[in-house]
């Protein structure tokens, strides 16, 4: 397909040419964009590491086509530092430590930010965590990602 | 470079023509694409996909009982209707049993049908509440009762040219989905039960998922259940009944014995939360 593809990514619109039909939007951000904060984990749903978000959905990139969502907005961890939830997360994870590695992090962060803008202040830590699930860390750090979603929702973004 | 061509028809006549345009085995539909996509890369890929991404199908309509959802919705769109828990329960659980939060945002109830995988999490609670599936194709529309819909594992009633339009749910039932497996999240039920009770006729419905090739009702345990509230005897012959009447095979998820357990456990719990369900929701 030779025509160009329209992508909002992180504010910034953007025209891609020459994307093939088949191309997951996991490697258009990793390696058309060189937007390389989103992970490849499993490539088959499992883990959630490769999460970006879609007009503030959050979404497996590894499972999307680029083509299908042509025209939308898309938000990776980059993206963050310039959102006032994605700021919060990101202190609230480093606050409390709730990183080993790191390579699962960017994945529970837009996890995490789109569930927040979902439903706001009114989910519990319960349902948030119970939200999470799809997200998979195999430092099995989750006592201190538990912590920073605990964080989040006694002082709020 | 492409494995394959993808193509976004703007209406529904296109889509028609499009996928008649091919030899089967050649053309897919594309949903959510969150099941599909783990066929595109494969040596028997298909080598046209036709994407239902600009179809008008993205929708939720309360019609006094009836409840209709457009095919291409996204799962957790539905999910977070805010009518739905009251008026289907059961189905939100289902729904919730789906993949995780990312995965529900682009998964549909439409591709989830048409995909028919024998461990499906919607299909049992679709069984239960008898839910229509409203098809379109070259040659009009028709409906079809889930039940007729799916025909075994990634087997479904759908002729050349034909797409899932909408599903029906005829009226809110008490019901529940239990489920059993090994991760909460993107993993694939051991066994599933679907329980709903329906007010109107006043019989029971009883599906059991996670046993290849497909989910089924279970018609002699529902006859076991006489009433509303049946006493805990029933409840514990509806559970036997399905166990003896069920072909329960074991694979690498697990035992044929540790199943037949699920079913009783899982039965005897989903039929008691119904009818607590009944007693305690308004509806």
């Amino acid at each position: 397909m030779t025509r160009p593809l329209p992508l909002t990514v992180n504010g910034r619109p953007h025209s891609l040419e020459d994307v093939p039909d088949s191309e997951r939007l996991l490697d258009t951000v990793r390696w058309r964009l060189g937007l390389k904060g989103t992970k490849e984990g499993c490539r088959s749903g499992d883990c959630g590491a490769c999460t970006v978000l879609v007009d503030g959905a959050s979404t497996l990139s590894c499972l999307t086509l680029t083509h299908e969502v042509e025209g939308s907005s898309l938000t990776t961890i980059e993206g963050m530092s310039e959102d006032p939830v994605g700021r919060d997360v990101q202190e609230a994870f480093g606050r409390a430590g709730a990183l080993q590695c790191g390579y699962c992090t960017p994945g529970f962060v837009l996890a995490l930010v789109g569930l927040l803008r979902e439903r706001g202040r009114s989910a519990s830590v319960d349902e948030l965590l119970s939200d999470l699930g799809g997200n998979l860390c195999r430092c099995t750090g989750y006592l201190a990602i538990v912590r920073a979603v605990s964080l989040l929702q006694k002082e709020g973004p | 470079m492409s494995a394959f061509a993808l193509v976004a028809p703007p209406s529904v006549d296109a889509a028609i023509a499009e996928l008649r345009a091919g030899a089967p085995g050649d053309v897919v539909v594309l949903a959510g694409g969150t099941d599909l996509l783990f066929e595109l890369d494969g040596a028997k890929a298909p080598r046209r996909v036709v994407s239902l991404r600009h179809l008008p199908w993205r929708t939720v309509d309360w019609n006094g009982p009836v409840l209709t959802v457009g095919s291409t919705l996204p799962l957790r769109s539905l999910e977070r209707d805010p009518e739905l828990g009251r008026h289907h329960p059961g189905l939100l659980q289902a729904i919730r049993a789906v993949g995780s939060v990312q995965l529900r945002h682009r998964a549909t109830l439409g591709g989830n049908l048409g995909r028919a995988a024998p461990a499906s999490d919607l299909i049992p609670m679709l069984l239960a509440l008898d839910a229509e599936v409203d098809l379109v194709g070259p040659g009009g529309s028709r409906s079809v009762p889930t039940d007729r819909f799916v025909l075994g594992s990634r087997r479904t009633v759908l002729a050349a040219g034909e797409l899932i339009r909408s599903v029906r749910f005829p009226e809110p039932r008490p019901s529940v989905y239990l489920w059993q497996r090994v991760r909460p999240a993107n993993d694939i039920s051991q066994i599933a039960v679907a329980a709903a009770y329906s007010l109107a006729d006043g019989r029971w419905r009883l599906a059991v998922g996670g046993i290849p090739p497909r989910a089924v009702r279970v018609p002699e345990a529902e006859a076991a259940l006489s009433s509303p509230t049946p006493s805990e005897a029933e409840v514990r012959q509806a559970a036997e009944l399905s166990v003896r009447h069920l072909s329960i095979a074991p694979d690498r998820r697990a035992s044929a014995e540790y199943r037949r357990h699920l079913v009783r456990t899982l039965l005897e719990r989903a039929v008691s939360g119904v009818v607590a369900d009944a007693q305690g929701g308004q509806r």
